[in-house]
């Protein structure tokens, strides 16, 4: 699996830069998707394939809940209309510098993060944990909805599980994070759903 | 498989839970049911044996303490029974006001889901996964808040959000903490894993500038499920960090890190005080007054030295109490009169004389007024931090000033008599309020009075659980 560490971490980069910049909900739940495929490659480096695995299908899981309770909300609310949330040029470009300045920042700071904090740990886990959750705290802290939120909590324990997977192996920590993504996950879907409901009572 | 004591405690009210569900439509049975499982719990927990072995006529249970559970053990051990014990008890309390009307029908089995999954939290080994089972505590609360509105949306996100983040924090600084006990105290990396340690919490306890959505999930949720979760979530995660204190020796004699708790605490008061003083929204003055709350809290902890952790324990039934009047008076009110603006309230006092007057009681009791339940534990805190610091005392006073200056401010609105009320009161019946709703005041009242006046005898049993923490009795 090392052979594919460079290769995920740049899958990771790619996928986490598109949740940042891009808000048509499919490219998000896609870029969602290939950032836990990333991550498992990352987190097979210091788990046993086979506890590796649970965090890409409970990651997919919780893509595919949050992802089709959006679709159901939307084509309920508009069903022959553009799919994607409002953008405009200027915010693109605004949030594709503030991503850069997050790959930046990680490049800089990881080596010593590295050096002081986590010896024994590879850069490359450090870097690719690192970059999902600047970018997801960056995405948190840009938008409020439901969504793109749920999807950066989501991405920020991402990054954050596959730098603890290098300091810990447990097995009730890792049902204990099944728990907690899928909970999340749920939730999200459950919001999406509500905001569903309010937006199609206004409509009515 | 043997009987063992989170069998009781977790999965148990986990398993009442799921058939609360089922019987949503019915509901007397789900209301007797939870309230029936919270209390027998609690009951269970104050009156179990020490050696752990229950004997109903001839039948003995051996129970044991640990369960495995995927390799690893949850040890509920005796000692820590009386804080069971208390947060079951609590949970039964708020579930008997669960059939106001108002409050989420999810309420009955989400509070046991919280409540057993926060026990979970302080049995797990190694404690550190408890940081996980607080975040499960929280992604269960998300059904009892509002989700009607889409105002009440940015709240619920950032309650999410800011206790998703606390959970790696914690994490990761536990993770640290094992490696920096060796460390020589200079060393830059054991500040920067107090301070991310320090960080977790700071998310998890509201602590200023974290504590935005507190007000906001107070202002847009029901006042019973506000008050429960303000109540149940500090109050464990308080209780959570004191292993840290007990397990790592160079945190426990840190005089710096007690004095930034103080301040920290200090802070809070004067910060949550001053807000609550000028607040117009009742369900908003809440939340803040929890921060204050959360602060006096923080106050005893940093005075450990001198017998915080005690007082800190007590202020816990007190204010748990007291936040139940609080929450179940503003409930009533909501129900009765539509809004919690201060101006749409007045004149109500003479209107709902009982409710009026459990309201003032609880912010007053949850403030410190004398004879009350809180006073005797804030009285003694106050005083420990005059001797330790005036400016510490001074601002400590100042903020917890606060509560009463709202509490006089709303005692004056509720009696200052309104235009309408000249022309209605003649015609009317003398108050609205019916027994079932003022009956539970009065027996909280006589509660709290009785608390305010015999606090060794009520709530010194609490401090029992200090004995679960070996190095800081």
């Amino acid at each position: 699996m090392e052979a594919f560490s460079i290769p995920a971490f740049v899958l990771i980069v790619m996928a986490s830069m598109m949740i940042l910049i891009f808000r048509d909900w499919r490219l998000t739940a896609i870029a969602l998707a290939v950032q836990y495929l990333g991550a498992f490659v990352l987190v097979s480096l210091s788990w046993p394939l086979g506890m590796a695995v649970v965090k890409l299908i409970v990651g997919w899981m919780a893509t595919a809940a949050v992802a089709f309770s959006w679709q159901a909300t939307d084509a309920r609310n508009q069903p022959s209309t553009d799919t994607s949330i409002t953008d405009s040029t200027s915010s693109l470009i605004f949030r594709g510098a503030a991503g850069l300045l997050i790959v930046l920042l990680n490049f800089a700071l990881t080596p010593s993060l590295q050096t002081n904090v986590f010896p024994q740990v590879d850069l490359v886990i450090i870097q690719g944990g690192v970059m999902i959750m600047g970018m997801a705290l960056m995405q948190l802290g840009i938008n409020s909805d439901p969504y793109l939120v749920i999807i950066s909590l989501l991405s920020f324990l991402l990054g954050f599980e596959i730098i603890h997977a290098a300091l810990e192996v447990s097995t009730l920590l890792t049902g204990l994070f099944v728990l907690v993504n899928l909970g999340l996950a749920l939730v999200g879907a459950y919001f999406i759903s509500k905001l569903g409901e309010g937006e199609s009572q206004i409509e009515s | 498989m043997s009987l063992s004591t989170p069998l009781i405690w977790v999965l148990l009210p986990i398993v009442v839970a799921v058939v609360c569900v089922f019987l949503s439509k019915q509901q007397a049975l789900s209301f007797i049911l939870a309230a029936a499982t919270a209390f027998g719990l609690a009951l269970l927990a104050a009156f179990f044996p020490e050696d752990l072995t229950l004997s109903i006529g001839p039948l003995n249970l051996a129970f044991e303490e640990g369960l495995m559970v995927l390799g690893r053990q949850i040890t509920l051990v005796y000692e820590i029974f009386p804080f069971i014990a208390f947060i079951f008890g609590m949970t039964g309390l708020w579930l008997l006001t669960s059939s106001i009307p108002g409050v989420p029908t999810t309420f009955r089995p989400v509070s046991l889901v919280i409540t057993a999954s926060l026990t979970a939290a302080l049995s797990v080994q190694p404690f550190l996964y408890a940081a996980l089972l607080i975040m499960t505590a929280v992604l269960a609360s998300i059904p009892i808040l509002n989700t009607d509105k889409k105002e009440s949306f940015r709240g619920i996100f950032r309650y999410l959000s800011f206790m998703t983040l606390a959970m790696p924090f914690v994490l990761i600084a536990g993770w640290l903490l094992t490696g920096v006990v060796s460390l020589p105290p200079e060393s830059p990396l054991v500040g920067q894993t107090i301070v991310l340690l320090g960080l977790g919490f700071a998310l998890w306890l509201a602590v200023f500038p974290f504590h935005s959505w507190v007000t906001m999930i107070s202002e847009h949720n029901h006042p019973t499920v506000v008050s429960f979760l303000l109540f149940i979530l500090p109050t464990t995660v308080l209780v959570f960090g004191l292993n840290f204190f007990d397990r790592y020796a160079f945190l426990r004699t840190s005089e710096e890190i007690f004095t930034v708790i103080r301040l920290i605490g200090t802070v809070m008061i004067v910060f949550g005080g001053i807000w609550t003083a000028v607040q117009d929204e009742l369900k908003r003055a809440f939340g803040f007054s929890t921060l204050v709350e959360n602060g006096f809290s923080l106050l005893a902890l940093g005075l450990s030295a001198e017998g915080g952790l005690s007082w800190m324990l007590m202020l816990f039934p007190a204010r748990a109490l007291g936040y139940w009047l609080w929450g179940y008076t503003l409930a009533q009110f909501e129900n009765h009169c539509g809004s919690l603006e201060m101006d749409a309230l007045q004149g109500y006092g003479r209107k709902f004389p009982f409710l009026s007057t459990g309201l003032i009681l609880a912010q007053l009791s949850v403030a410190g007024l004398p004879i009350l339940a809180s006073f005797p534990v804030k009285i003694a805190l106050l005083s420990q931090a005059f001797s330790i610091g005036q400016g510490l005392g001074v601002w400590s006073f100042i903020g917890s000033f606060g509560l009463f200056m709202f509490s006089i401010r709303l005692l004056l609105k509720l009696t200052t008599p309104n235009d309408q009320d000249s022309i209605d009161l003649p015609r009317t019946r003398l108050t609205p309020e019916k027994r079932s709703e003022y009956v539970p005041i009065v027996l909280m009242v006589l509660v709290l009075l009785i608390i305010g006046m015999f606090p060794d005898s009520v709530l010194s049993g609490i401090t029992d659980v200090l004995s679960a923490f070996s190095q800081l009795q």
